[in-house]
């Protein structure tokens, strides 16, 4: 499950660096925090991955919030912090942590507040039309219909890729959905489960039989990922970070085509993730122009251009197979993507949503 | 308006809020507009090499083509996806800004916390001086229709052909804009690549690449003082770069010769990257392996020589008793009044990059020659075809480039002129 762990530790380790935390996981130290910081770091960090992921998120941040704002340059929590967090349900009233601690620094600015409030809003649409979608897609497993099943495999992820940086904070529904075979050693590993292990079922091997106990368990994982983001607040730094996370996805896993290799469905995850950053970008605009409105007009003229690139590859309601893109377009959206990612990297600094 | 970049580039952007203050830390005089720069530090980051030091960006030609060759080296190729000519100009001002502070040794900003930090952060900030040099090189491609520069392509320049013995693998050949950057030591090497292609990101998109090193094992006067991966000492009898009549003879660009006004001060620039197929090679007898280079392996000498800088003599060895007349460097200089016009300035690295699919070593050397026209290298590439070295060895990648010539005056960047 490394890619995914990877988003979700690094939205995981974003959220906590809100609180000048910013090596808390251990899962993320590989990834975001390497070299940040030495063992005491990750003490804490395997014990917060180890516990739920609200209450270890919330953990961490109570026992880093008690380190300070983390002025030092080094901005690694120090040993004493990350000792505590550890102890998430030692971390009394924890459950709010994050979300007090951000919205302490965001409720300065009632621009991102406002943002914040419609991104959650947001995010549950997009929870609900995922279930809505998922659903049918099931529905046509369990009732054997190979061609129905596969025409609404890439709809039924819309809503979640749009979201996936969010959603990733529930970190044991991000593995159980929408992990893939490379997280396994084989796809007969029983933990291979989710879209992707469907997707094999219907691609590689042109079938449903033997789909519906999968088909049951993406339902169910889904309802609970419902249940744990409406307990969820999200923190003003996830939601600025949230957009550049999908742009990263997108340059490393999604022009790649390794996502939906099975079904070559790479571009509408795409233009997914795409739609789910512009999103997060869109609500976060304007207290980004009050602050640097040159980098709010960048951004945009950016989302402008990928949108342009990709709808070049639109097919109906949908996009044409990974296989159409050209080599041409995809070093152009290679570069595009990088500047974006290079730009968005910059706004929770802007915005002041850390340290 | 038209034509102008709606992308803000990230080095030229950031490039009015560097840190004043922090000089103390840079030796004086290392700035990068002092003229003649070319001299130790005194200070610096932790481990800086003996005798290292920041190198002048600004000069006549791009001070990495003749610096001594440094250790470390390493090849960026890139395509360009600029949309229009203005941001290709744009790109040029961005790595010229980005090759200038890491050339000078100029601190990053820190800024705060809740950034991304300015620099990697690898090597410390600033960087240690390691004779660090950035070469700026563009491709035939460069020239195509993208840009309205095709009036202004070096008249030589071309994509680099099929020669004798090629196996060129598209992955790893040619390119927009070829990128190489030498210093001291590997680490300075790759923080300079992502600076240099951070500050580019949206415009440049990496093509092939290719990690290499030259170390000295000895240099006495005269001698090249280090060995290929055949074993055998590479670069005796090279032009000497500190010899300006000869440089200017052979490998930079002149004013009046037939070429765009831009280009004078330039240079070809030929990249051959060219598997050495190792483990066959040690297994040829050392007898085998001489008569094919044309010299000792283990002093350097020409064959019927006694020291590396002793000069074979070809005219009194005409049916090539002493030196077969298809070894290596016969062929490759054959020391006539015809050849005399084709010698050309190489500065090549040794690679590795792991082994292959059939478990072989994939080894070998990044051939690069610089020269004042193409025809040099083409001539003695076209004397080389059918050389028994070419059972060993297996050329793969690399392309033809012009690097740009070098800037003097503040505030200008390499390749200004091609918009001019």
């Amino acid at each position: 499950m490394r890619r995914h762990r990877i988003i979700t530790a690094t939205a995981l380790s974003l959220a906590l660096a809100t609180t000048g935390a910013a090596c808390g996981d251990d899962d993320g130290a590989d990834v975001r925090s390497f070299g940040d910081c030495g063992g005491s770091g990750s003490a804490s960090g395997s014990a917060s991955a180890s516990a739920s992921a609200s209450g270890s998120a919330s953990g961490a941040a109570t026992a880093s919030g008690s380190t300070g704002s983390g002025s030092d340059s080094a901005s690694c929590p120090s040993g004493s912090g990350s000792g505590s967090g550890g102890g998430s349900e030692a971390g009394a009233g924890s459950g709010s942590g994050i979300a007090d601690d951000v919205e302490g620094s965001s409720t300065d600015n009632p621009l991102v507040a406002d943002a914040v409030a419609e991104y959650q809003a947001w995010v549950a649409e997009q929870v609900d039309l995922t279930i809505a979608a998922t659903t049918t897609f099931t529905d046509a497993v369990r009732a054997g219909d190979l061609e129905g099943a596969k025409a609404v495999y890439a709809p039924s992820r819309q809503g979640w890729e749009r979201i996936e940086p969010i959603a990733g904070l529930v970190e044991e529904i991000d593995g159980a959905v929408d992990a893939r075979v490379d997280d396994f050693e084989g796809v007969d590993d029983p933990a291979f489960t989710g879209w992707h292990r469907l997707e094999y079922l219907l691609w590689e091997q042109g079938t449903t039989d033997g789909g519906a106990p999968f088909a049951d368990q993406l339902d169910a994982d889904l309802q609970t990922l419902r249940t744990e983001l409406e307990a969820m607040e999200i923190p003003p730094a996830a939601l600025a970070v949230g957009s550049a996370e999908l742009i990263e996805e997108v340059s490393t896993g999604k022009i790649t085509g390794e996502e939906d290799r099975y079904s070559g469905t790479d571009l509408w995850d795409f233009a997914a993730n795409v739609e789910g950053a512009e999103r997060g970008f869109e609500l976060l605009e304007p207290a980004i122009e009050a602050e640097d409105a040159a980098l709010a007009r960048t951004i945009a003229g950016l989302f402008d251009e990928l949108d342009g690139q990709l709808g070049a590859y639109r097919d109906g309601g949908g996009y044409q197979p990974y296989a159409a893109l050209t080599d041409e377009h995809k070093t152009e959206m290679q570069t595009t993507l990088g500047e974006l990612s290079e730009h968005l990297a910059t706004v929770a600094g802007v915005l002041g949503l850390e340290g | 308006m038209p034509g102008v970049s709606r992308r803000r580039f990230l080095a030229g952007g950031l490039a009015g809020t560097a840190v004043a203050g922090l000089g103390g830390t840079v030796a004086p005089g290392c700035s990068a507009t002092s003229g003649n720069n070319d001299r130790a530090a005194s200070t610096g980051g932790g481990s800086a090499s003996a005798g290292a030091r920041y190198l002048p960006f600004r000069g006549p030609h791009q001070t990495g083509i003749t610096h001594p060759a440094n250790e470390q080296g390493l090849l960026a190729a890139f395509r360009v996806t600029a949309d229009h000519r203005n941001e290709l100009r744009d790109t040029l001002r961005a790595l010229s800004t980005e090759s200038e502070r890491l050339m000078s040794g100029e601190p990053y900003e820190d800024r705060d916390p809740a950034y991304p930090p300015l620099h990697t952060g690898t090597v410390g900030n600033p960087a240690p001086p390691a004779d660090l040099s950035v070469v700026v090189s563009v491709g035939a491609s460069l020239f195509d229709d993208r840009y309205g520069l095709a009036d202004r392509k070096p008249l030589g320049l071309e994509k680099m052909p099929f020669l004798a013995n090629d196996r060129l693998d598209p992955e790893r050949s040619h390119g927009d804009l070829l990128l190489t950057v030498t210093s001291a030591h590997e680490d300075v090497n790759l923080f300079a690549l992502r600076q240099l292609a951070r500050a580019t990101r949206g415009t440049m998109a990496l093509h092939w690449m290719l990690d290499g090193y030259n170390r000295r094992t000895r240099a006495d006067p005269g001698e090249a003082g280090k060995r290929n991966l055949m074993g055998f000492i590479d670069g005796t009898s090279n032009l000497d770069p500190s010899d300006e009549a000869v440089m200017d003879r052979y490998v930079w660009v002149q004013p009046d010769d037939d070429e765009p006004e831009w280009a004078a001060g330039g240079t070809y620039h030929v990249v051959r990257v060219i598997r050495m197929l190792v483990e066959f090679w040690d297994r040829t007898r050392l007898s085998e392996q001489e008569s094919i280079i044309g010299r000792r392996k283990e002093s350097g000498a020409p064959l019927g020589g006694g020291v590396e800088t002793d000069v074979p003599d070809y005219s009194a060895d005409v049916d090539g008793e002493v030196t077969p007349l298809d070894a290596h460097i016969r062929l490759a200089n054959p020391r006539t009044a015809r050849s005399e016009g084709d010698l050309i300035f190489r500065s090549g690295l040794s690679f590795s990059r792991g082994f292959d699919g059939d478990g072989q070593l994939d080894q070998g050397l990044a051939f690069v020659s610089f020269q004042r026209r193409l025809s040099q290298f083409l001539n003695t590439q076209a004397r080389l075809a059918g050389e028994p070295l070419e059972e060993y060895i297996l050329p793969e990648g690399g392309g033809f480039y012009f690097a740009l010539p070098g800037v003097m005056d503040d505030g200008r960047f390499l390749g200004e002129d091609l918009f001019a």
